[in-house]
């Protein structure tokens, strides 16, 4: 009887100790960013629900993490994937929770969630841009959501090719890049061209397989920038004159992650280079723009300040833990760096 | 070889749909009969069992008597209480089920089945959530490999093994058969009669056949954290739809001569109610399995102790999964995979002197994979192991060592076939008696040993670029003691046993997600460096006026950390899903022909990923389970009742992230034996 009860007496024992060892989770206190700032979206990894905002403070040169949770006590959900700001709010796309989360810019706290679904199937949001106080989001079920952001009521659909990736506007059209990229090997190969005084589609262009990226200058072109089929087909870059919408110019071009930024182009290329390309001259100015060696373990998402001529480039490290933020001056100089969440795969800049 | 191999395969299947048919229409039959169908538990009341001395590698084992007592519906249940045994949940009746011992995942443990590998080597896991218990004799678990030398080349060639071995008939002329009518069901909408047939033909035939349907709804209360809600959602598209016939026949001309042959035939279809996103919680694909094997074996011992041991397996597996909701503009995904695979295995023993034997074990297999999948590779894969074992006993001493070459041929119609490759694998094991009885044990075991890249790893969208992985190594270190007595006062007995151990795995085979959905990066990244301890301690009190106590507790701790990349910010952090601390414990009380039992299955906070940050922390949690069994005789007939309230306290918990587990669920059978 001793043994057992000696027994039992050691079980509790350690039934107590393990029972401490839960570790409690770290609860981060609400900051509220009233400075001018960088918002840092972290994808986070599929159905981990684990996507998160990071803010980066200028003036405290600090960076808080998970500012969403923070604000509002509960999470962004799975896979953010685009971040933008527009007037006095910030417009979160979320994947695959399939919402748009709308915030205060100033201090991320919720204005409402707007939820994506065709009955119970999501439609998973990816981009979204904005036009005339109506915010356009490609829907990944082969549609444009528009949604109007007074009201921000529930959005309207345009039908669009497959998977539409980004978009973009230029000349009152909207630009939409049809990827097909659920459809391996079958990708799309298509940019459909919306005309934004009747939100009803007047063109689809055929451009380079999977298309992914598009981004528009000031000089009458669109960009789309295509990802290719990972087979016999490669990476291209397609030039759209936004007058006649007719592709000017189609080549191979070894790129990811384009961003525009007055007159230049940036571009991470297979070789984890950050490459700038010229909207004037239509040629590549400078095959590596980090000027001083800083090494950046894998480049994952870039952005420019067009007031400062700074660029960032994010770094997704393993794509399992967390990332980095790079800032560069515009001789390519780093600045500063900090850590940001999983997978950090777009920045909103954030000026009062 | 391969064509060969191919139409030697297709007269077989050929062969078998008969018995197939025959065996497939019993769980149909079935469901007319489970209003009378009635339940038995056997609860070994009397007589005192001593746990076996343990051997030279760590073994624990569980026997049906005692399934009931663990709360137990299925292998994973079964085993959740074994020192070093972290089980991977991802919850409720259908939920995927894996297990992985010492931290060294799921692909290194190696599931035999009546002594023959169920071979998945598409995944290089076994879901043992979908093994059912009904005609489960006993399962083993053994760190290493099991003791004996001669047994098939396979039981040598995993990191740890768990051995089922099934019921086999025991009868006698007087009564020459034995039926046996059960049913379970309670929350999830389970639903699950079965069915247990022994006959006995003649002085050297009998058969078994086991049959069962299960059917659950698979519903259950859950609460996510994080996504603002405080209310409770219900688990949907979880529902579960399987049947099973297992057909076995048996000659036994003696003790050392005889011969099996089993049949087994699984279908099922289930919901997948995948992972809880926040805010799209709703999941509508569907998995279905259609499962065959046909297996057999032979062993004679003869006088002048040479020993053979054959064994032969053919098996099909065939999956379909459909995802609706996928966009891709088409309906959605609908996938087909189809798994075969062809095994031979002979062994041989034989003492030249008393306390030496030798042993040599062949073992073949040819095994493919079909896929509905665009430039899929059409893997077939021969493999070939050799392993010579010696075990020489002197004094107080026993030594065992034996040394495995694999050989591994792979062919592909799509991409680049993975070159040939052949490793040596060295075991050695050792155990000292220091007292004059046997009551003190002392043993150690060193095991180099390594898993190969599956199929999924060597080529799933591998036609953008061959994959040339190599094999993950693990060496194995263990040492430890076993303490048995049998105690001549209130305990009928008590058994310890400690081992300490240290496992180094090399060349770990990591998918890491990519820029491109579509291409997953599968390299030999990883290496892990695992320290821990297994603790077991056994008891139970002598018959005293009808009433038994009985009690049990393991404890594990495993410090397993990612050593691959100094610069990382993960180096020296836990690896995934490893809680630091597990610890088990059962206790309970018979009396006459019922029994009580309580179990408690604790876990310390783990994270789900590398990094060792509060974002990434899951819970630590403490699981209980109550059962209640009763015997009663009705008429000449022995008929058993039991009740299992599982997670009695409505613990909110997840193993997986994003994958919670079921609340407090209850669940009743009722067997009857003719």
């Amino acid at each position: 009887m001793k043994n057992l009860k000696s027994s039992l007496l050691l079980a509790t024992a350690f039934t107590l100790i393990l029972a401490s060892c839960h570790k409690d989770k770290k609860v981060t206190p609400v900051t509220v960013p009233v400075t001018s700032g960088l918002y840092v979206l972290n994808q986070g990894l599929f159905n981990s629900n684990n996507s998160t905002l990071t803010f980066y403070d200028y003036t405290a040169k600090k960076a808080t993490s998970d500012i969403f949770s923070s604000a509002n006590g509960r999470g962004l959900g799975d896979t953010g994937n685009d971040i933008e700001i527009y007037g006095s709010k910030m417009y979160i796309v979320v994947n695959i929770s399939s919402t748009i989360e709308v915030v205060d810019a100033k201090t991320a706290k919720s204005i409402k969630q707007i939820k994506l679904f065709n009955g119970t199937t999501a439609r998973q949001p990816r981009d979204i841009v904005f036009y005339k106080n109506n915010a356009y989001v490609t829907s990944y079920d082969g549609a444009v959501a528009v949604i109007d952001t007074s009201f921000l009521t529930s959005p309207q659909y345009i039908n669009v090719g497959r998977n539409p990736e980004q978009l973009a506007v230029a000349n009152g059209k909207l630009y939409v890049a049809n990827s097909g990229g659920l459809s391996y090997p079958n990708y799309d190969k298509t940019v459909s061209v919306i005309n934004l005084a009747t939100n009803t589609v007047t063109a689809t262009i055929t451009v380079g397989v999977n298309p992914q990226n598009v981004v528009a200058d000031a000089n009458g072109n669109v960009y789309v920038l295509s990802a290719g089929d990972y087979g016999s087909n490669p990476s291209s870059l397609a030039i759209i004159d936004d007058n006649t919408d007719v592709v000017k110019s189609q080549t191979n071009f070894d790129g990811s992650g384009m961003i525009i930024q007055g007159d230049n182009l940036y571009f991470i290329t297979s070789a984890n280079k950050i490459i700038v390309y010229s909207a004037t001259s239509h040629t590549i100015t400078n095959s590596n723009f980090i000027s001083d060696g800083t090494a950046i373990t894998t480049p994952y998402a870039l952005a420019a300040d067009g007031t400062t001529g700074e660029v960032f480039v994010t770094d997704a490290k393993n794509y399992t833990s967390n990332g980095a933020v790079f800032a560069f001056d515009k001789t390519g100089k780093n600045e500063y760096s900090f850590t940001a969440g999983i997978n950090p795969g777009k920045i909103a800049l954030f000026n009062r | 070889m391969f064509i060969k191999a191919n139409n030697s395969k297709s007269n077989l299947y050929s062969l078998s749909a008969g018995l197939l048919c025959l065996l497939f229409a019993l769980p149909l039959s079935l469901s007319a009969q489970t209003d009378t169908a009635k339940k038995l538990n056997e609860v070994k009341i009397n007589g005192r069992h001593l746990p076996q001395i343990q051997t030279p590698t760590p073994s624990q084992q569980i026997s049906a008597a005692d399934f009931d007592r663990y709360s137990a519906f299925n292998v994973a249940d079964a085993i959740r209480n074994f020192a070093g045994v972290n089980i991977k949940d991802y919850g409720g009746i259908g939920g995927l089920k894996t297990v992985s011992v010492r931290s060294l995942g799921a692909e290194h443990l190696s599931v035999l089945y009546d002594g023959v590998q169920i071979n998945d080597a598409e995944n290089g896991q076994i879901d043992l959530g979908k093994l059912n218990l009904s005609n489960v004799q006993n399962i083993t678990l053994y760190n290493g490999q099991p003791s004996e030398i001669c047994m098939a080349a396979r039981s040598f060639a995993a990191a740890s093994v768990l051995s089922i071995a099934t019921i086999r008939p025991v009868l006698t002329a007087e009564k020459p058969y034995q039926l046996l009518l059960g049913l379970k069901g309670g929350s999830f909408g389970l639903i699950n009669p079965y069915l247990q047939w022994q006959q006995r033909l003649n002085n050297n035939w009998s058969f078994i056949v086991n049959s069962y349907w299960e059917k659950a709804n698979g519903r259950y209360k859950y609460k996510v954290n994080g996504d603002g809600s405080d209310t409770s959602s219900v688990r949907t598209n979880a529902d579960v739809d399987a049947k099973e016939a297992d057909g076995a026949l048996y000659w036994t001309k003696s003790d050392s001569n005889k011969f099996n042959l089993h049949i087994n035939y699984y279908n099922s279809e289930r919901g997948l109610p995948g992972a809880v996103v926040f805010y799209n919680p709703t999941s509508n694909e569907r998995l279905w399995n259609k499962d065959f094997s046909l297996q057999s074996g032979y062993e004679r011992t003869w006088k002048n102790s040479l020993r053979l041991l054959v064994n032969t397996k053919l098996s099909q597996e065939y999956i379909r999964y459909i995802d609706p909701d996928y966009l891709n503009g088409t309906g959605g995904l609908d996938d087909r995979y189809t798994q075969r695979e062809f095994y031979l295995s002979a062994a041989l023993s034989y003492h030249f002197v008393k306390n030496w034997e030798v042993s040599y074990s062949t073992d073949a297999a040819l095994t493919d994979l079909d896929a509905s999948l665009y430039n899929f590779a059409y893997p077939s894969r021969f493999t070939l192991l050799n392993v010579l074992a010696t075990n020489y006993t002197l004094g107080k001493f026993r030594l065992q060592g034996n040394l495995l070459n694999t050989y591994i041929n792979e062919w592909v119609k799509m991409g680049k076939a993975t070159p040939s490759r052949s490793v040596f694998s060295p075991t050695l094991m050792a155990t000292f008696q220091p007292l004059p009885s046997p009551t003190l044990q002392l043993r150690a075991f060193y095991k180099d040993i390594f898993r190969n890249p599956t199929f999924n790893e060597q080529y799933y969208f591998s036609a953008f670029g061959s994959r040339n992985i190599k094999p993950e190594f693990a060496k194995q270190f263990d040492l430890g003691f076993t303490y048995t007595k049998a105690v001549n006062s209130f305990l009928d007995y008590i058994a310890f046993t400690v081992d300490g151990y240290y496992n180094k795995v090399t060349d770990k085979i990591v998918a890491l997600p990519n820029k491109n959905p579509v291409i997953l990066t599968i390299i030999n990244l990883g290496k892990v460096d695992i320290t821990g301890v297994d603790f077991g301690f056994k008891t139970q009190t002598k018959l005293l006026n009808g009433w038994r106590g009985v009690f049990s507790v393991n404890y594990t701790y495993q410090n397993a950390v990612d050593v691959t990349d100094p610069t990382s910010s993960y180096y020296n952090q836990q690896i995934p899903y490893t809680p630091m601390h597990t610890l088990a414990l059962n206790a309970g009380v018979n009396y006459k022909n019922a029994g009580l039992y309580y179990n408690q299955v604790l876990s310390s906070y783990r994270y789900y990923l590398s990094q060792n940050t509060p974002q990434n922390l899951i819970d630590g949690y403490s699981v209980s389970d109550l059962s209640l069994v009763y015997n009663v005789m009705a008429g000449n007939k022995p008929l058993a009742f039991s009740v299992h309230v599982d997670n009695l306290f409505n613990e909110n918990y997840v193993i997986i992230q994003s994958f919670p587990m079921p609340g407090r669920s209850v669940l009743f059978s009722v067997q009857i034996k003719i």
